[in-house]
């Protein structure tokens, strides 16, 4: 039995409504508790801000495609290495660090759950191996199925529970936590090097639409009961013009759920441009608030762009194609037979370039503009926008106009045409950042319930205590130390355990790995269905008792149970 | 017993729908595999116990002593080498990479002399491809560049290309057109649709005449390219424009020949240039069955995926001078641990002259010619034959190797693991 | 006379048995004045090494291909331009009939400083 006493903590918590309280939180066996015998380790933080352990709803550090983008990338690695040094492995890459380096900087921040942006099920098997190796936070999947033959195929047969079924199927097998679908239909179009470039547009050879995809699977992840929402990146990503199949894509979404949204769109910046071409483009932030605004069934996150080099790297292979056409970087496409496609390519996004100005403004305008911030999150779409070391200055910006005046002076001098975030005077404050950073994440991604995103008793001890005293700190005026303060804790307590002491990783990690398994009845189970097992050894190239990821490769795996609702 | 959807661990191609009849600790009969197949899991002749080389000849010693020795070496050494890795899993590759960042050693593994040079020029121009099963279900043209899949990898064409039945190509090898590039008549010329008769060195300039005809600028090229018509040239470019789905296979015939790295960086540029037109993949036809795990491995662990010196406390990249040929060359390195792999035979003889000069440890089910220049040799399982664990195929998917007989050896995930721990501190407990 | 040699990777197992060979075109036996299975010495600046001379019309006149393996390795130099690979497909060679035995891959090894290990 070990215990730990945090004292004196500026508590914010806004899943239990607690916002700058001065209190205690106790700790037994990795778990808050009401309280502690004597014997306990003790921490007085001398009232610093005291959070929840930060959760990232998107972020692509694990997988083929962000492994790609590792190896393709020495310069990078270079760029971003660190020695062995105590517990500390050595680590590489600024924009794509390995495994252990995301690791060590995501707890240096506070961080201590990770989503991952995308997982293709044919791969899980990857995704898990670098799970384990990110070993200081708990990791869940997005399982992609944008381009799935076998749901598109159900999906244009209107069926709705076949749809569920193989989701069932797929995520068990797989070991995911939820459904991604990235330009849905897209993906598979650019299988012949084609992209659509509507929701209502025809996926070649399989007579479905966007559209359809996407209704049907948000019915299917709700029929499923699972978690998360359908978790998706709009078709038309960066396209001048695109906020309008944006729009279209948000008039879709019914309201089906009472404990979270039914939609997560995530990197919605890259889905708000108006214009029609890369000269006129400009920002329709306020057209996507608008419209999230009216409907608490859609949560988006910003991906927020900052400037600087990164590395973008999706599912959306013909997006990532564009980009070589524009920029000539080297770039690397890497199709998944049966389910989904990627791209990876370096951009570097420019003061100078009036179109990348545009782009950084309007993330802002997105979560100065949506009223709650419960359906606007933190997040860079890591690292496609920016790598996540980035959020500190991000939360700085969010918080201070007079930051956010002293940047946009230093940019192309036509964004005020073209973007309203120089007019915008809110400032975000402490408890809303609270929120985007966590308690946001936790109630979209649905893991309050495994006791993540709050500090309540029962709640899992994922804490971050960060060098600020935010009583004596006016984030309007002295947003440097805003972002100093978030960038390194004074602790990250992992379940009970400091992991983290002052930017320094101090022990071995042990993270677990929460994945669904939706149980369906066995009538409509696709494992037993001839033509599904046929259609699957005919056109994957591994054999179907071959596909599904081996219990060993979570060796703490949480796995969710769910029914299926008929 | 039959053992079905077994995964063969022999070369890149990993086809796991082998199935296998096991009796006792042998397999008797291997149904699906080609002869690789069959030999690997038939003719698996091993190295009964671990073997250390003395004046005379060799003395069969214990697991522990052959550990603790081994763990000396490597301690007392300032300068290590840790090469091989591609006939294993990951569990074992995932250690050489802790040990060799615990010691300051250099850990590479066998791209170095095989497909190294793709991924350098994969660092320069990206690498545009796709997984095995959208070559099946799609490609209409096929293109093998310096490989000899009929030999090499003998089931590439009926599981993946050529033969294979695909969702959009039903009558497969019907739908199909196959082009050969090599400098001599292999095998697999004998299927092809169009043999390109390419002169020793000429693929880069064969390459970027395919570019320019590709882009539209036909007139530059000569009458004849590298010992290739230009009226030959055009139509096979003609075939790649027009292709709905091409896919370019290639092999050591780029990376090994004059220009070596920049020969696969034109080829990938060519890939390039034909997205503009259609669809177009291009992959390397990987030989050991786990060589791409171990650059993943390497890659998410260090950020490098092979070549990787940790001599100054960082993951540091350097080909040509952190690559093992060349630290062998230079008789840079003090002591060396060979796992899976056959460095003995398949390294120039100055480098493997220095194993020989070295204290030299091979960890590796079968004795091979490395063996004769080690001082230790340590046997252990086979992955894929009595050990399980994870392979990337030549396309990036990871598939389990099974476990399909027992045959008393300890896993060398285990075997490096109890030297990781000596290396650690544990050998004061003696 | 110079020649080019090529080193081809041979996957097959029993490859040790086939990779003492060296690969050549019939006209260049003819010319040589010997029948396939005679053996030829390869001699490059790196060193040299005698094989079993195998016929084949895929070979080219003027080129000898050697599949890879020890035989091969012990006249290929060890530089590798720094590439990390050396330059196995383009090495050149003098070729001449011989009556030298062809060593085994344990007496390659031993040349080297190796012992070998023949019990199983």
């Amino acid at each position: 039995m070990t215990e730990l006493l945090v004292k004196n903590a500026c508590v914010i918590d806004p899943l239990n409504r607690i916002s700058m309280e001065i209190m205690d939180i106790s700790i037994r066996d990795g778990r808050i508790v009401d309280s502690v015998s004597a014997a306990a380790e003790v921490i007085d933080t001398h009232g610093c801000l005291t959070l929840p352990g930060g959760i990232d709803s998107h972020s692509h550090v694990c997988g083929t495609k962000v492994n790609f983008g590792r190896y393709m990338s020495p310069e990078d690695m270079r760029a971003g290495r660190t020695p062995r040094s105590g517990k500390m492995h050595v680590t590489s890459g600024y924009y794509v660090p390995t495994t252990y380096g995301n690791s060590y900087r995501y707890s240096r921040m506070g961080y201590t759950t990770v989503l991952e942006g995308a997982m293709a099920p044919l791969e899980a098997r990857h995704t898990h191996e670098e799970f384990t190796a990110t070993p200081h936070q708990d990791m869940l999947a997005n399982t992609l199925f944008d381009g799935n033959w076998a749901i598109m195929e159900a999906v244009r047969d209107r069926d709705v529970r076949r749809t569920a079924a193989i989701v069932a199927w797929t995520l068990s097998a797989v070991k995911g936590y939820s459904i991604k679908l990235t330009n849905p239909g897209g993906t598979e179009a650019w299988g012949w090097g084609e992209d659509l470039t509507s929701i209502h547009d025809l996926v070649p050879n399989f007579n479905v639409t966007p559209a359809e995809i996407i209704t049907t699977m948000i019915q299917a992840n709700e029929l499923l009961h699972l978690p998360h929402s359908v978790h998706l990146h709009c078709n038309n990503l960066g396209k001048p013009g695109n906020y309008q199949t944006t729009l279209e894509t948000f008039d879709l979404v019914p309201d089906n759920n009472n404990a979270r949204q039914t939609l997560y769109a995530t990197h919605a910046q890259f889905h708000s441009y108006g214009g029609t071409t890369w000269r006129d483009i400009n920002s329709q932030a306020e057209e996507i608030a608008r419209s999230v605004n009216a409907k608490p069934q859609i949560v988006m996150d910003m991906g927020q762009i900052m400037f600087g080099r990164t590395m973008t790297m999706t599912a959306d292979g013909p997006m990532e194609f564009n980009l070589y056409c524009l920029h000539h970087n080297k770039w690397s496409n890497h199709d998944v037979e049966l389910e989904t496609g990627s791209g990876i390519i370096p951009v570097l996004y420019s003061k100078k370039s009036l179109v990348n100005c545009v782009m950084w403004a309007i993330g802002l305008e997105l979560a100065l503009l949506t009223r709650n911030p419960y359906q606007c999150l933190l997040a860079t779409d890591n690292p496609n926008g920016a790598p996540f070391v980035k959020y500190p200055e991000i939360i700085g910006l969010l918080m201070s106009k007079r930051y956010r005046d002293e940047e946009f002076a230093t940019l192309h001098d036509g964004t005020g045409q073209r973007t309203v975030v120089s007019s915008l005077d809110r400032e975000m404050d402490w408890n809303e950042i609270a929120i985007m950073t966590r308690a946001g994440q936790a109630q979209a991604l649905g893991i309050t319930a495994q006791g993540k995103g709050h500090l309540g008793v029962g709640a899992e001890a994922d804490i971050a205590i960060y060098p600020i005293r935010c009583r004596d700190v006016d984030p309007a005026t002295e947003y440097r130390k805003v972002v100093e303060g978030f960038q390194k804790t004074m602790y990250t307590i992992k379940r009970g355990r400091v992991v983290a002491r002052d930017g320094d990783v101090i022990v071995e990690g042990a993270n677990n790995t929460f994945w669904v398994n939706p149980s369906v009845p066995d009538e409509f189970s696709v494992a037993s269905d001839p033509e599904f097992v046929k259609k699957f050894e005919e056109y994957y190239t591994v054999r179907m008792s071959n596909y599904p990821v081996q219990d060993v490769y979570l060796p703490r795996g949480k796995c969710i149970r769910t029914e299926m609702n008929l | 017993m039959i053992v079905s959807d077994v995964v063969c661990p022999f070369c890149g191609c990993l086809c796991d729908d082998l199935e296998l009849e096991v009796v006792g600790d042998r397999i008797v009969r291997v149904k699906n595999g080609c002869s690789l197949a069959e030999a690997t899991f038939m003719n698996d002749t091993r190295l009964p116990a671990p073997i250390r080389r003395t004046t005379t000849g060799w003395e069969e010693i214990s697991y522990d002593e052959a550990v603790k020795e081994t763990a000396d070496i490597l301690k007392d050494a300032d300068r290590p080498l840790l090469y091989g890795w591609s006939s294993t899993h990951g569990e074992s590759q995932s250690v050489g990479v802790h040990i060799a960042e615990r010691i300051g050693a250099v850990i590479d593994n066998t791209s170095t002399v095989c497909h190294g040079p793709s991924i350098l020029a994969i660092q320069e121009v990206g690498h545009p491809g796709c997984t095995l099963g959208q070559v099946k279900n799609r490609a209409d043209v096929i293109i093998y560049w310096g490989c000899n899949p009929t030999e090499a990898h003998p089931r590439h064409m009926s599981r993946y290309t050529t033969y294979a039945t695909g969702f959009f190509v039903p009558d497969a090898h019907m739908e199909r057109t196959v082009i050969v590039v090599d400098t001599r008549r292999n095998d697999t010329v004998n299927i092809a649709d169009e043999f390109l008769q390419v002169e020793p060195g000429g693929d880069y300039a064969v390459l970027s005449a395919l570019r320019a005809i590709v882009r539209g600028k036909e007139l530059v090229i000569p009458q004849k390219v590298a010992g290739i018509s230009k009226e030959q040239l055009i139509r096979v470019a003609g075939i790649c424009k027009n292709a709905k789905f091409g896919a370019i296979f290639f092999g050591l015939g780029l990376t090994m020949s004059r220009g070596k790295y920049k020969n696969v960086r034109n080829a990938i540029e060519l890939t390039d240039e034909l997205n503009r037109h259609t669809k177009f993949v291009i992959s390397p036809m990987r030989g050991h069955g786990n060589v791409y795990g171990s650059n993943e491995v390497f890659t998410w662990m260090t950020g490098y995926p092979f070549a990787v010196d940790f001599a100054r406390g960082i993951a540091f990249y350097n080909p040509g001078e952190t690559t093992a040929v060349d630290i062998l060359r230079r008789g840079e390195c003090d002591a060396a641990l060979i796992v899976a792999s056959d460095p003995g035979a398949n390294f120039p003889r100055t480098a493997a002259a220095h194993l020989a000069k070295i204290p030299t440890v091979v960890i590796d089910p079968h004795v091979n010619a490395t063996t004769a220049l080690s001082r230790i040799h340590i046997p252990c399982t086979a992955a894929g034959i009595d050990a399980a664990g994870t392979a990337y195929r030549m396309d990036g998917v990871p598939i389990r190797l099974k476990k399909v007989i027992e045959r008393g050896y300890p896993d060398d995930a285990v075997i490096l693991k109890k030297i990781y721990d000596r290396l650690n501190g544990g050998w004061d407990h003696d | 006379m110079p020649q080019g040699v090529e080193v081809e990777h041979k996957g097959s197992p029993v490859y040790r048995a086939s990779v003492s060979v060296c690969y050549m075109n019939p006209v260049d036996l003819m010319d040589l004045g010997i029948e396939e299975g005679a053996r030829v010495v390869l001699t490059s600046r790196a060193g040299r090494i005698v094989l079993t001379t195998w016929t084949a019309e895929g070979v080219n006149r003027g080129e000898v291909f050697v599949p890879m393996g020890p035989y091969a390795n012990h006249i290929i130099s060890a530089e590798t331009h720094a590439t990390g690979m050396p330059d196995f497909k383009s090495q050149v060679v003098d070729v001449e009939v011989t009556e030298e035995p062809v060593r085994s891959v344990g007496e390659l090894m031993e040349e080297i400083g190796g012992l070998r290990y023949d019990r199983q």
